[in-house]
């Protein structure tokens, strides 16, 4: 079943043929992701630099069942092919071959981690009831969701894959345990990622 | 625990969102467990993670939009709503969350052209019976 028809390669393949509209961050996005393949932890490595690069992929998806019907279902065959040919990852037709040929290679298990990672994503609904209670305002315009869910879904990819790191350190293996992700997000907010409170959290 | 006095009324209100108990403002109800769950396996974690640390995740998750939401409604206040462009000017110095965001509005703005370009289609398709 490894180069079977996946949704994700069946798209890809049917993308190759279409020309890309200008995508407005393609170039920037590329660097970026070099960027970040050379920091993540051996084993994932492969993982990630695919994972960069293809994000846009995602989004789309994410906004489209958003839009449509807000499932918990994340087994929108249909949805996704359709969307996916529509929007390419980026205008370089030499990326898209690369990422064609990584797919290719991929192992069962590898496939089925990248496709987690590109099906999933938060509720547009839940995270609009989160920034109501935040804000206290009942209007929450759509492009502020949409901001918000994709900065938390990258904000999870920072913590999960710095508590790996974090394993790494100390040999540990099997599935993360809150210390690590506690570590992880101490080390986060060194790097300053961590948006820190003007006014200190008393008694939490 | 009972709610910060020292906080603003904008924290205290984050904490009481969870069905306005006031006794227990950490007790929220899980909001992303079972994306959360795929999103931690995608990352790099098990296929199942522990229920434990999905709980952390979340807690620091909702603790990470409501810090960076409360820093862009103190940006926008002069203008009284929450827009897009506060979070964007706050995120500008992380590069890859910056471009991601600029990604996925640009689809937004294409999903929204095409929608109305089928719509379009759907009315003279309708006119010419």
């Amino acid at each position: 079943m490894k180069h079977s028809k996946d949704p994700f390669e069946a798209a890809i393949e049917e993308e190759q043929e279409e020309s890309p509209p200008e995508s407005p961050a393609g170039g920037g996005d590329d660097e970026e992701g070099r960027h970040e393949i050379e920091q993540a932890p051996e084993e994932s490595e492969r993982d990630v630099g695919v994972r960069r690069q293809p994000k846009k992929f995602k989004s789309s998806v994410a906004v489209a069942e958003g839009k449509n019907k807000d499932e918990d279902e994340e087994e929108e065959e249909e949805n996704m092919e359709a969307e996916l040919t529509k929007y390419p990852t980026t205008a370089d037709p030499a990326k898209m071959a690369k990422m064609q040929v990584i797919l290719s290679q991929f192992t069962e298990d590898q496939m089925s981690r990248y496709e987690s990672f590109r099906r999933s994503a938060f509720q547009k609904g839940n995270m609009r009831k989160l920034l109501q209670g935040v804000t206290g305002s009942q209007k929450i315009s759509m492009p502020v969701i949409i901001v918000n869910c994709g900065i938390a879904k990258m904000f999870v990819g920072e913590l999960v894959e710095t508590a790996r790191v974090v394993m790494g350190e100390r040999n540990d293996s099997g599935p993360i345990r809150p210390c690590h992700i506690r570590e992880s997000y101490r080390r986060l907010k060194l790097e300053g990622k961590v948006p820190k409170r003007s006014v200190p959290r008393l008694f939490h | 625990m009972s709610s910060t006095p020292g906080a603003t009324a904008a924290a205290s209100s984050s904490k009481s969102k969870a069905t306005g108990s006031s006794q227990a403002p950490e007790k929220r109800k899980p909001l992303f467990q079972k994306e959360l769950q795929h999103m931690m396996y995608g990352f790099g974690d098990e296929q199942n993670p522990l229920p434990e640390t999905v709980a952390l995740v979340e807690d620091i998750v909702v603790e990470y939009v409501t810090d960076l939401t409360h820093k862009a409604q103190e940006i926008g206040t002069k203008r009284g709503r929450l827009l897009v462009d506060d979070f964007l000017y706050l995120i500008r110095k992380d590069l890859p969350k910056l471009n991601r965001c600029r990604e996925l509005l640009a689809m937004q703005e294409e999903l929204k052209q095409a929608r109305k370009a089928f719509d379009v289609d759907e009315e003279k398709i309708t006119s010419l019976d």
